[in-house]
């Protein structure tokens, strides 16, 4: 089975977690732009780093068979330094149209702040402007309100909702996303964010529709295989095979292919994709030993 | 060049994506403004195909994948602003461009105006460790062999012979050949020897009329070599250097030399063997 992570930090990431990530069948990444655990002083390293996820990390990760794309923004927490903020909007329109760039994000809300308002804004006039998808990250506090006051924000601009995908979701933030037609995303990550058995009841409940699992791996302790443990887990608690590949590869791809820049042809010419092999006899499975042993583990708490 | 890139474009790429560019083209050309720019010049990836190339009767772009003739196209639009509009968008572009939109820059720099202002970037460019990038300036460019130093020019020559690239596609390649990169070549050789590794056999080339005692040793293990491209190169430089210090190398190497007679081994000819299974090495 094939994966799409929509939503994972590889430049946090070390070689070990690609190989892992092939071996278990993930195909594409998306790589949001975001925080660096540290606030950026200076524009000319949102350059850069911008620079590393439409180059160097694209180039790395196809060096383990994996399909990298990106999306591009200013995140919600370095939104409140205006200063920079407005340096970081001139070099956005440099990257927005490039290959591979999927999207405007992630972007959003941390405190709800004005100046978070602000730049939401702006980034999602620019999604207008380029015709992109718009990846949210929802609020860590106060999520429930955040996610809703992001939802009207958006709304307001003009942006179609089946254009944005809202990601962070929990089972309190969930319904009302989908009831309002946009795409609902949910990051497996251990002890912060949502565990995958959740993610099963979660998807028990709500059906596969407009629903993206994903890892949303970084500089934390998180999971990079959280995708397909979570798709191993779903198997086990009856989860149909269609179901499972619409939330963790399908859907994320039509959510993010209404970009232009991504597309299953990317990979598929690489390898065909085998719908009834889960795990089992991957063709990309070159990491052995070391990966069954990271795959036996696949409960996320 | 512009209506030429054009025009082998319109045979490949889909009729919107050709009529988009002409009205970006032609938008650009009227009122020139960044943003759009580039807009258009990344966008370039939304409308053409990631993977068609383009056929032309000129050399210099037959084969160029549709992303590159249409960026270089644009190009030749930025290359009519004035110097500070386009410098400043020049560098913009470049110091934000993934490795497709490089490869373009690349490309196009021949076609630019304020060349001299550009060298450093190309310079730079070769510091890159992705192969497509250092192709793009160091193969089939005119530009290095106009404007880079002696210094620039000889680290270029050395890491396309350090990382096996087809030497006889680097334009001047014959003309800038120097002492100091004639001697960097018989180092690294018998570095690579001594760890048992092989060096290209048309690194040679830049030796030619740089022969001293030890070149001259290095030209007399290579006609001995078992390897036939290597007795291949040998006969060449042998052929070459007038200062009659390899002439008693001509015995052993008589048929390799005839066959130079006869027009059958030239450097190309050499250059495009070693391409030929570097491609077939890659493939297996």
């Amino acid at each position: 089975m094939r994966f799409f992570d929509s939503h994972v930090h590889m430049v946090s990431r070390t070689t070990d977690d690609y190989q892992r990530m092939a071996a278990a069948g993930v195909a594409a990444i998306i790589e949001p732009s975001f925080w660096q655990g540290q606030p950026r002083t200076e524009v000319g390293t949102f350059k850069d780093y911008f620079n590393s996820l439409i180059g160097f990390e694209r180039f790395r990760a196809s060096q383990f068979g994996i399909k990298h794309y990106c999306t591009i923004g200013l995140n919600p927490k370095e939104a409140n330094n205006e200063k920079l903020a407005e340096a970081v909007m001139e070099l956005m329109p440099l990257y927005i149209c490039k290959e591979g760039v999927v999207g405007i994000g992630e972007i959003g809300y941390d405190d709800q702040s004005k100046m978070e308002e602000k730049y939401l804004i702006k980034q999602a006039e620019m999604a207008l402007e380029a015709d992109l998808p718009i990846q949210i990250h929802t609020p860590h506090r106060d999520k429930k309100k955040g996610t809703s006051r992001t939802m009207d924000v958006l709304l307001d601009v003009g942006v179609s909702p089946d254009k944005v995908i809202i990601d962070h979701n929990n089972e309190e933030t969930v319904k009302e996303v989908l009831d309002r037609g946009f795409w609902a995303a949910f990051t497996i990550y251990p002890h912060t964010k949502l565990g995958n058995q959740r993610m099963v009841e979660l998807m028990l409940e709500y059906g596969a529709e407009k629903i993206v699992v994903d890892s949303a791996a970084d500089w934390g302790i998180s999971d990079p295989l959280a995708v397909p443990k979570t798709a191993a887990l779903m198997k086990e608690r009856g989860v149909t095979v269609e179901e499972i590949e619409k939330v963790t590869y399908h859907n994320p791809l039509a959510a993010y292919g209404q970009s232009g820049q991504v597309e299953e042809s990317d990979w598929e010419e690489h390898e065909g994709i085998d719908a009834s092999a889960l795990f089992e006899g991957n063709t990309l499975f070159r990491g052995g030993q070391d990966i069954e042993e990271a795959m036996s583990q696949y409960l996320i708490e | 060049m512009r209506d030429l890139l054009i025009e082998s474009l319109s045979a490949s790429a889909s009729a919107n994506a050709v009529s988009w560019l002409r009205s970006q083209i032609s938008e650009l050309s009227e009122n020139f403004e960044k943003r759009p720019f580039y807009y258009a010049f990344s966008g370039v990836s939304r409308r053409f195909s990631k993977t068609a190339t383009i056929q032309s009767s000129d050399d210099t772009i037959d084969g160029w994948d549709e992303f590159r003739a249409a960026r270089a196209a644009l190009l030749l639009v930025l290359a009519q602003q004035e110097k500070e509009v386009f410098l400043e968008t020049f560098s913009a572009v470049l110091n934000t461009a993934d490795i497709r939109e490089q490869v373009a820059l690349f490309s196009a720099l021949r076609w630019m105006p304020h060349q001299e202002e550009l060298v450093e970037s190309a310079v730079d460019g070769l510091r890159t460790n992705i192969v497509d990038i250092y192709d793009s300036i160091a193969l089939d460019n005119p530009f290095p062999q106009e404007h880079f130093t002696e210094e620039a020019w000889t680290q270029m020559v050395l890491k396309a012979i350090f990382i096996t690239r087809p030497l006889h596609r680097i334009h001047g390649i014959e003309k800038r050949r120097n002492a100091t990169l004639a001697e960097a070549i018989s180092d690294l050789a018998h570095e690579r020897w001594a760890a048992g590794r092989v060096i290209t056999p048309e690194s040679w080339r830049s030796c030619i009329g740089f022969i001293d005692e030890r070149i001259a040793g290095d030209i007399g293990k290579i006609a001995e070599s078992e390897n036939p491209d290597d007795r291949a190169a040998a006969a060449l430089v042998v052929a070459e250097e007038e200062s009659g210090k390899l002439d008693d190398l001509k015995t052993a190497l008589s048929d390799e030399l005839s066959r130079i007679e006869t027009g059958d081994l030239s450097w190309k000819s050499l250059g495009q063997e070693m391409e030929d299974k570097l491609i077939r090495k890659s493939l297996t």
